[in-house]
């Protein structure tokens, strides 16, 4: 009978979380817990061997980070999907896990009524986030927020790809100006005219635009 | 005069000895030529005064003894006679008493005059260490509250919050057994779960007031922002927050000052200046980063009132604890405008 059940592997570092999420999930007749740990090296370790189908995993754990936790077990198990349950706020955390390599993000609050869809979802392939995260993602890319490469390199001017690029690799504005041999001031009027070509709102989601577009093209 | 004295007490000692003795030369020459009908016995109190002041007692009191005999000498060489030799003797002795009150009195001035200058030293100093002290105190008071500020958020939210997740989960185990039985219920079980979320999200509101600044380099800026929007809302104002390149904070301690200080500047700005507009600045500089708060109030009222001038200390203090560079001014062309210079610290971290 297990063997038609999916196997879901728990890491969180709260042992409430993890005593009634098991039971939620063995409530249900198509999903089993097949183990859990509160830590990122027995979670892998764990994981190598039971091999589950899902994974659902705290970003704050005992030992390491749940994002880096993410990305080896997405190098080791590239088949595993991985929903991150996590009390850290979306809207700072949602595109990160995804871009680690997760296939879904729920916020703790809205956990119990949610988890059992999101779980169903990845199985099934899909991505699980929430609605106001999904929304806001559509609207970037109903915005054009979200250019493709070519698009993006048409957009800006080379000296802006270039801020642009430094800015992805993860170098600071200072670092930017430095390489460049340019001024701050020149970077920051770099850095705005970007932000109006790629209709950003702020210079955080410029930061988050340019490191996705880095990992997208890490060969430029 | 008092920098004259200044001058003579900052001599050497042997200088001074010397000084003495070529005065009552001096003096004693001068005695000789105006013949001894002048009486030149007051002016050896110059040399007295300077014994006495400058070297000491005792040596005032040789003084005085020497300026006597010189002065009895210089009479007699000058040709003095008296009819009776006591005459000399009783004037001697006289001039001698006169000089002698004097140098008790010089004395006993002197040594008044040294105490009240160690006392003003000791009370100073004592001013000092309690000035420092109390700096000290308040830099403590506000590293204790943040520290307590973010230990409170922190439970709050990895320990109440994960537990009342705990919570929900049980709460919607139980509401699917209801369901299963069909029993009515159910809908009760899921509204238990949902006051219970609700119940998350304002621990967590909470959390984010006592510790607003998540552990990201990039954290302060959203912070910030949120802050921004926030405010506006609440207190309909436009409090605007406004960064033209990224500006990453990797050090947390630092961040969540930079917010408090902002923060206060716009509580300042909405509360005491009655401002209508509020800028809120981060930017990358050639050698640190800058966070400014710009409004069009009224303005910092000249002099401060008590509990503003605490709420700037803070601010200042804050600042001095991130080795940052703290300023208040007017606007121009009116309102406050607070700055905080944080110099660059060389860590890079790729995000």
């Amino acid at each position: 009978m297990n063997k038609t059940k999916a196997k879901i592997f728990l890491v969180d570092d709260h042992p409430l979380v993890r005593e009634w999420l098991t039971n939620l999930i063995h409530q249900q007749p198509d999903l089993v817990v097949c183990g859990e740990s509160e830590d990122a090296p027995d979670a892998l370790q764990q994981i190598s061997a039971i091999k589950p189908d899902v994974a659902i995993v705290d970003i704050s754990i005992k030992q390491g980070s749940g994002i880096e936790l993410i990305k080896n077990l997405k190098a080791g198990h590239p088949d595993l999907a991985m929903i991150v349950l996590s009390m850290h706020d979306e809207r700072l955390y949602a595109e990160r896990a995804l871009r680690a390599g997760a296939r879904g993000y729920i916020m703790k609050s809205e956990t119990a009524k949610k988890v059992i869809t999101a779980i169903r979802q990845v199985l099934a392939g899909k991505i699980y986030m929430s609605e106001s995260i999904t929304a806001a993602f559509a609207e970037k890319f109903v915005d054009g927020r979200l250019p493709s490469g070519g698009s993006l390199v048409e957009k800006l001017s080379d000296r802006e790809l270039e801020v642009f690029q430094l800015l992805g690799k993860g170098y600071e504005t200072r670092q930017v100006a430095e390489m460049m041999m340019v001024s701050m001031k020149t970077v920051q009027a770099h850095c705005a005219h970007i932000k109006e070509k790629l209709k950003l709102t702020n210079a955080a989601e410029l930061l988050r635009e340019a490191v996705r577009w880095q990992e997208n093209h890490p060969a430029s | 005069m008092l920098g004259f004295i200044k001058q003579l007490e900052d001599r050497s000692r042997f200088g001074l000895i010397v000084l003495a003795f070529v005065i009552i030369a001096v003096i004693g020459w001068v005695d000789y030529l105006t013949g001894y009908e002048i009486s030149f016995s007051v002016f050896y109190l110059l040399s007295v005064a300077l014994a006495v002041w400058f070297v000491g007692k005792w040596f005032g009191v040789l003084v005085s003894a020497l300026s006597v005999a010189v002065w009895v000498v210089g009479d007699f060489a000058s040709g003095a006679r008296f009819a009776n030799p006591l005459v000399p003797i009783w004037n001697a002795l006289v001039v001698l008493t006169f000089y002698l009150v004097v140098v008790w009195l010089l004395a006993n001035l002197r040594s008044f005059h040294q105490n009240l200058e160690l006392q003003v030293r000791q009370r100073t100093r004592a001013l000092t260490e309690e000035i420092a002290e109390r700096e000290r105190l308040e830099r403590e008071l506000l590293e204790i509250s943040e520290r307590e500020q973010r230990r409170i958020g922190q439970d709050l939210h990895d320990g109440l919050c994960q537990h009342l997740t705990g919570a929900t989960l049980a709460g919607q185990v139980l509401e699917e057994k209801l369901a299963a039985r069909g029993l009515p219920e159910t809908t009760d079980a899921s509204r238990v779960v949902e006051i219970v979320e609700e119940g998350i999200n304002l621990s967590r509101r909470l959390a984010k007031g006592l510790y607003p600044v998540e552990m990201a380099a990039d954290g302060l800026m959203l912070a910030l922002e949120e802050f921004a929007a926030t405010s506006s809302a609440l207190f309909k104002v436009t409090c605007r927050f406004e960064c033209d390149s990224p500006v990453l904070v990797h050090d947390t301690a630092t961040a969540g000052h930079l917010y408090r200080i902002a923060q206060e500047a716009v509580r300042n700005a909405i509360k005491h200046g009655r401002a209508k507009n509020i800028l809120i600045r981060l930017e990358a500089g050639e050698t640190g980063n800058e966070l400014s708060i710009r409004d069009d109030g009224t303005g910092l009222p000249d002099p401060l009132p008590k509990e503003r001038g605490m709420g700037l200390r803070i601010m200042a203090h804050r600042s001095a604890m991130i080795g940052a560079k703290f300023e208040v001014r007017r606007g121009e062309p009116g309102g406050t405008v607070v700055t905080c210079e944080v110099k660059n610290v060389p860590v890079r971290e790729t995000i």
